[in-house]
């Protein structure tokens, strides 16, 4: 083969390849990029659920990719670089993480659709709440609604002589010390997940700042330094963490904390819904309660999983199409349990609930606002500050005093 | 070949063979290294299309206002002085062992050198457990000892963590620097070992003035690679404490990824990035040119 012949042929296959990339996505199909999730019946139904809408809904054609947490990140960022990208995608509610992508402009209001196809007739209404977070519209649907209470050993509670429950902060940590005197831990975190540990803090806060002042300090309105209920919550979690969390706790992740307190090292655990799951697995579920941390407010602290549109979407009535057949009765009847132990889908009938199911269900129903984890309130760099600070103040490194102010700082630099 | 190639057509042909490599090169390696000092004078979140010009703003915003970034340094100069030093010294006593005639000598040689070939986030994964407070190796044997006392939250207290790490980064790193060691050592003439004999000099007159002068392209070699190796100390901690507890186990190439892939500020990232190339670049190239003067005037 002679050179020229050589670079014609190489200059043919290079033209060919780039046509085939530079094709558009076939019409009528709808991308959507998700986690690889862990609980693997949720992908089992999410392949269910994408089979039985292409066969109702012939034309259209969706495929799913799954990616673990940084890996979807990242893909995101790249996609929004470029053309080519999801039509629906997944990302948490909250400022802090769905947020960045709604106001770079990556995410479609969908007001229109929630009109067209009435999801608020059907959705739980604090799980859809967090689609009104955003400036300039309603943004995603809700995927997962997850909330966040007191788990407690009931052996270890009675052990200790506590036959009622905590009504109030001030009768929580009265609990935690009684729980102390009795040689137990009262609670147990895993510090290696920052997280974990930053989930005290928020319903502290929550609890000596009152719903106001807490939105006020996440939303980064309020002055940290010199609020003094910023500063009486480091106070307390200080407290916490030297007299009433199982030590050692920074050096373990939420896993091994799980494992203690199903081996009864400590009495409590601040954990969300789908830790009935797993207490089951466990062959445990009998020996647990849970009560919502008692902050004084009425809210219940918790979180949501969204599916956005993406702005860049040409095939958005039917993204839309899809996620109206998601959060349809019948899909989420038919998959109830796959995504989260509650729907969000407010029409769905639950048989043969175990009695702390049944309780996950009387919460939901009594609380109709919620307060949100940090790391979903917060940008995603002042999230990382929060956890920081959280750690030191946990660890007794730097002053409950300090940390207000350390807080403070950071977020005046952000400018 | 009939006919003499004229010079500038052979030149010619050697940068025609060259040229995919260095396309790639270019394309992979100057190319991003370019583009991430470019990025570490704008701001962007890596979703907005456009990147935004911000000067000096990030350097300065690390320097005087990133509250993790002194503390990241300081572990990086801490861990890179360290692990220069004693892993490379544990090595070179062991290639020095192996290199006798010892029993089993061969399957020592690859008990030592199988931690290299772990992957380092399998080897975060081992000493993880191992260092676990509650379930863990060292715990269990202190109390099982009796020794309840000296029970520590290895990787939870920042006194201990970035030393837990460090234990299990050496352990890792031993065998590559140990197999370097003694293919040097290999590489010692018998002949001048012999002379050096004949001449009088007893077992540590021939280490002295024979072994450790021939082991200086090898000792060269093995310190400039350990030193860009912990300059750039990610995996290993990253899978044992993922910079924590509360930053304290942070390193400046870990620093420049979280903030750039975890919290989105590129810009920050890069200038971070920038910096670490500065400190290697300061370290290696003075060190390289002055042990390669040596070796030129060696020979």
């Amino acid at each position: 083969m002679t050179i020229r012949k050589l670079v014609s042929a190489t200059l043919s296959a290079l033209a060919m390849s780039a046509a085939i990339a530079a094709t558009p996505a076939a019409a009528g199909e709808v991308k959507i990029w998700t986690l690889t999730f862990d609980n693997n019946s949720a992908n089992v139904a999410w392949d269910k659920i994408i089979k039985e809408f292409e066969t109702a809904n012939p034309g259209i054609t969706i495929s799913r990719e799954g990616r673990s947490v940084d890996e979807h990140k990242a893909a995101l960022r790249v996609a929004a670089q470029s053309s080519e990208g999801p039509d629906i995608y997944f990302m948490w509610a909250g400022l802090g993480l769905g947020g960045e992508f709604v106001k770079a402009g990556l995410s479609k209001p969908l007001d229109d659709y929630y009109k067209q196809y009435g999801w608020d007739d059907r959705l739980v209404g604090t799980a859809a709440s967090f689609s009104k977070i955003y400036p300039g519209g309603r943004h995603g649907v809700p995927y997962t609604f997850h909330g966040e209470a007191l788990y407690y050993n009931k052996a270890l509670f009675e052990k200790a002589g506590i036959s009622e429950l905590p009504k109030d902060y001030d009768q929580l940590k009265a609990t935690a010390a009684k729980l102390k005197e009795a040689g137990i831990p009262a609670m147990t975190f895993g510090g290696t997940v920052n997280w974990h540990v930053m989930r005290l803090m928020d319903v502290i806060l929550e609890a000596k700042c009152g719903a106001d002042k807490h939105d006020q300090l996440m939303d980064m309105k309020l002055d940290w330094s010199s609020e003094p209920c910023a500063t009486a919550s480091f106070v307390e979690l200080n407290e916490w963490s030297q007299n009433y969390i199982l030590k050692p706790f920074m050096g373990i992740d939420q896993g091994q904390s799980f494992n203690l307190f199903l081996a009864g090292r400590a009495a409590m655990m601040l954990e969300g819904d789908w830790l009935v799951g797993q207490l089951r697995d466990a062959g445990k579920i009998a020996d647990y309660d849970i009560f919502p941390f008692p902050t004084g407010t009425d809210r219940l602290y918790g979180f949501a999983e969204y599916l956005y549109v993406s702005s860049k979407s040409s095939q958005a009535d039917d993204a839309a199409k899809f996620l109206d057949f998601m959060l349809s009765d019948k899909a989420q009847q038919d998959n109830l349990g796959a995504f989260g132990s509650i729907s969000i889908n407010a029409n769905v009938k639950y048989d043969k609930v175990d009695p702390l199911d049944q309780k996950w269900m009387d919460i939901f129903a009594k609380y109709t606002k919620i307060f949100m984890n940090g790391d979903q309130a917060f940008p995603l760099d002042v999230t990382t500050e929060y956890f920081r600070v959280i750690n030191e103040v946990a660890s007794g490194n730097i002053k409950p005093e300090d940390a207000g102010k350390a807080m403070q700082t950071f977020i005046a630099n952000r400018g | 070949m009939s006919k003499k190639q004229p010079p500038l057509r052979a030149g010619m042909e050697g940068y025609f063979l060259l040229a995919p490599a260095l396309i790639v090169y270019l394309l992979f390696a100057v190319y991003p290294m370019i583009d991430v000092i470019r990025m570490s004078f704008s701001s962007w979140n890596g979703l907005s299309p456009e990147a935004r010009f911000v000067g000096l703003g990030n350097y300065r915003a690390i320097l005087t206002q990133d509250p993790v970034f002194w503390g990241a340094l300081w572990n990086t100069i801490w861990w890179t002085a360290l692990a220069v030093v004693i892993p490379n010294l544990v090595s070179f006593g062991l290639a020095l062992a192996l290199n006798q005639n010892l029993p089993g000598r061969s399957s020592l040689r690859v008990v030592f050198y199988l931690p290299v070939i772990i992957a380092s986030i399998a080897v975060a994964t081992i000493w993880k457990w191992m260092y676990d407070p509650f379930f863990g190796l060292f715990n269990g044997l202190l109390m099982g000892w009796g020794l309840d006392g000296l029970i520590v939250d290895w990787l939870g207290d920042r006194k201990f963590a970035l030393w837990s790490v460090f234990v299990a980064h050496v352990w890792q790193a031993v065998g590559f620097s140990m197999v370097l060691f003694l293919a040097g050592l290999q590489s010692v003439s018998i002949t001048l070992i012999e002379a050096a004999r004949i001449d009088g000099a007893g077992r540590w007159g021939v280490f002295r003035y024979v072994t450790l002068p021939a082991l200086g392209p090898t000792i060269t070699i093995v310190f400039v690679l350990s030193l860009i190796n912990s300059l750039k100390a990610f995996d290993i901690v990253y899978g044992m404490t993922g910079g924590g507890p509360a930053q304290s186990t942070q390193m400046l190439a870990m620093w420049a990824y979280t903030q750039s892939m975890q919290l989105g500020v590129f810009g920050r990232g890069a200038a971070v990035s920038v910096v670490l190339l500065l400190i290697t670049l300061v370290i290696v190239i003075p060190y390289m040119r002055w042990m390669f003067r040596r070796e030129e005037m060696g020979k």
